[in-house]
């Protein structure tokens, strides 16, 4: 084979597609060699949910097979990815994080992972997630706790923790997660690779598990950003089986790497962002030092009412999140892990009119954020972060009553962007020999092609890592 | 002669349904009303035409410019 071991965890999912395609590497070759890394990746991480390396494998020479009879292959044929353990797969139960789990297969594929069949790909894995994708730190008190790939006595991030953790060690280029509150950036930050949240509604969400329906997004995890424009591309759209998946065109978003970026004004919040840790306000001048390098403007901006906002979402996404566990919760109570069985009994203590207000608030609240915030400036940056990467036991809080405090810090910057249903990009930080973080840039409604173009112009100046374990 | 409950209690705790510590419901108690209390200043400016569908209407239009 022409494709070295070593260069197959470097290569994006868009080149192993053309190795495959050119025939310098097969598609069993490029399998073979996600398993095997996916297993390494386990040992080290907690990453795997289901290995499903037979299945693969097969897949795989069948894609072999499909290639030599010249066959109209898609994006991704041959190419083998992993997914969070949380969407429906015909003949299938999705471990969902849990003990608690369907009580028979699913009769059909979830929406993203039927597209991903057509596109070509070929899943390897069922990949680890928070309980329910109910956290946001990568702890899991059913199945284990995932561990940071850079660093295995600190936390992952979550609930998207298995996919960031597979992507940053190099065993798949990319693979799909969720975002109710920040699971798709929180993992992507901790773990250092790139993830993007689109808009709600950019993604159908049919055959997901569903945590709060008004805020889950679905979105992918990658290391480059090729990957992160083809992935989405392939996801994204219009879908009967999701109502809240309207028919706003899809742009050609591989186009958009290549478009220009200078002049665009990067907004900053110097208020908001004085609300980190001095250590993650560091880190996020290391990010906008490079956005600046890659011809961005810094323009102020105001996100106003940033704690009002959170405040909303939570009146949204738990009782959303309580209703849809509230036969589960009163019949198997202890079926559950302690922290997601405490957070979501809180869904129960919310009122009705206090829900429905937050709801109805939404879009005048949104409609704001865009005539003021955004306002003279194209997107802007957050941290994701508000605190350095901190280690597995620090955060080990489960079900106790600092939990909401706890909680609450994790998601601050990530969980009130869900209520406004932005789109973000996950862009890695300049690690300078520490540990990985990340900053988050935010577009307007269905720019995800705008952050796109910034993102590749931000990996020329930043360019994507393997994770290798720090001493 | 029977008591009536004091009438700062409620005759029926609030999802009494769920099997859960004191400790665990006082929390979330507290947790719900301070987020009710955020919610209830927001409601004060609320129009009264304000409906759950705005929030879609806006994203479409932002996606169709």
């Amino acid at each position: 084979m022409s494709v070295s071991s070593k260069s197959f965890s470097e290569l994006s999912a868009r080149a192993l597609a053309k190795a495959i395609k050119d025939r310098k590497l097969s598609s069993v070759e490029a399998t073979t060699e996600s398993i095997s890394r996916l297993k390494v990746a386990h040992e080290a991480t907690n990453c795997i949910i289901a290995l499903e390396a037979d299945e693969a494998l097969a897949a795989a020479k069948a894609a072999d097979a499909a290639l030599a009879n010249g066959a109209n292959l898609g994006p991704l044929h041959g190419v083998p990815l992993a997914h969070k353990d949380m969407f429906d797969r015909v003949g299938k139960i999705a471990s969902w994080g849990a003990r608690i789990r369907a009580d028979k297969p699913a009769t059909t594929n979830a929406t993203v992972i039927e597209r991903f069949k057509a596109a070509g790909s070929i899943q390897t894995a069922a990949l680890h997630l928070t309980e329910f994708a109910f956290g946001p730190t990568g702890h899991n008190y059913v199945l284990g706790h995932a561990r940071n790939p850079w660093d295995n006595t600190r936390i992952t991030g979550g609930s998207s923790a298995g996919t960031a953790c597979a992507v940053a060690l190099g065993a798949i280029p990319a693979g799909l997660g969720s975002d109710t509150a920040g699971s798709l950036r929180l993992p992507a930050a901790n773990c250092g690779v790139t993830s993007i949240k689109p808009t709600w509604g950019r993604v159908s969400r049919a055959g997901a598990m569903p945590l709060a329906a008004c805020l889950d997004t679905l979105g992918t995890i990658a290391r480059h950003m090729e990957d992160i424009a083809l992935t989405l591309g392939i996801i994204a759209g219009a879908d009967p089986r999701d109502p809240a998946a309207g028919d706003v065109p899809v742009p050609d978003y591989m186009a958009a790497l290549d478009r220009p970026v200078r002049g665009l004004k990067l907004g900053i919040d110097e208020r908001l962002i004085g609300e980190a840790h001095p250590d993650i306000q560091r880190m996020l001048d290391r990010v906008v030092t490079a956005l600046v390098k890659a011809g961005l403007t810094k323009t102020p901006c105001t996100f106003a009412k940033w704690s009002e906002i959170d405040h909303l979402t939570q009146a949204m996404q738990l009782p959303d999140a309580a209703s849809a566990h509230a036969g589960y919760l009163m019949t198997r109570p202890d079926d559950y892990g302690p922290q997601v069985r405490a957070r979501l009994e809180v869904g129960h203590f919310i009122s009705g009119v206090d829900h429905m207000t937050a709801l109805r608030a939404r879009g005048t609240v949104l409609q704001s954020v865009l005539d003021t915030t955004f306002r003279g400036i194209d997107i802007a940056i957050l941290p994701i972060n508000a605190d350095p990467l901190p280690t597995i036991a620090e955060l080990d809080v489960a079900g106790s009553p600092a939990l909401q405090a706890t909680m609450a810090r994790v998601v601050k910057f990530t969980r009130p962007i869900n209520y406004l249903g932005l789109p973000t990009l996950t862009l890695p930080i300049p690690r300078e020999g520490g540990l990985p973080n990340g900053m988050q840039i935010i577009a307007r409604p269905y720019a995800e092609d705008l952050l796109v173009s910034v993102g590749q112009a931000y990996q020329r100046e930043v360019p994507p890592e393997i994770a290798k374990p720090l001493a | 002669m029977s008591s009536a409950p004091p009438p700062d209690k409620p005759a029926i705790a609030t999802a009494a349904y769920l099997s859960m510590p004191d400790e665990r419901r006082t929390a979330a108690m507290a947790h719900a009303a301070l987020l009710g209390e955020t919610v209830r200043k927001v409601a004060v400016t609320l129009p009264l035409g304000a409906d759950v569908d705005d929030f879609r209407r806006v994203l479409v239009s932002e996606g169709r410019k």
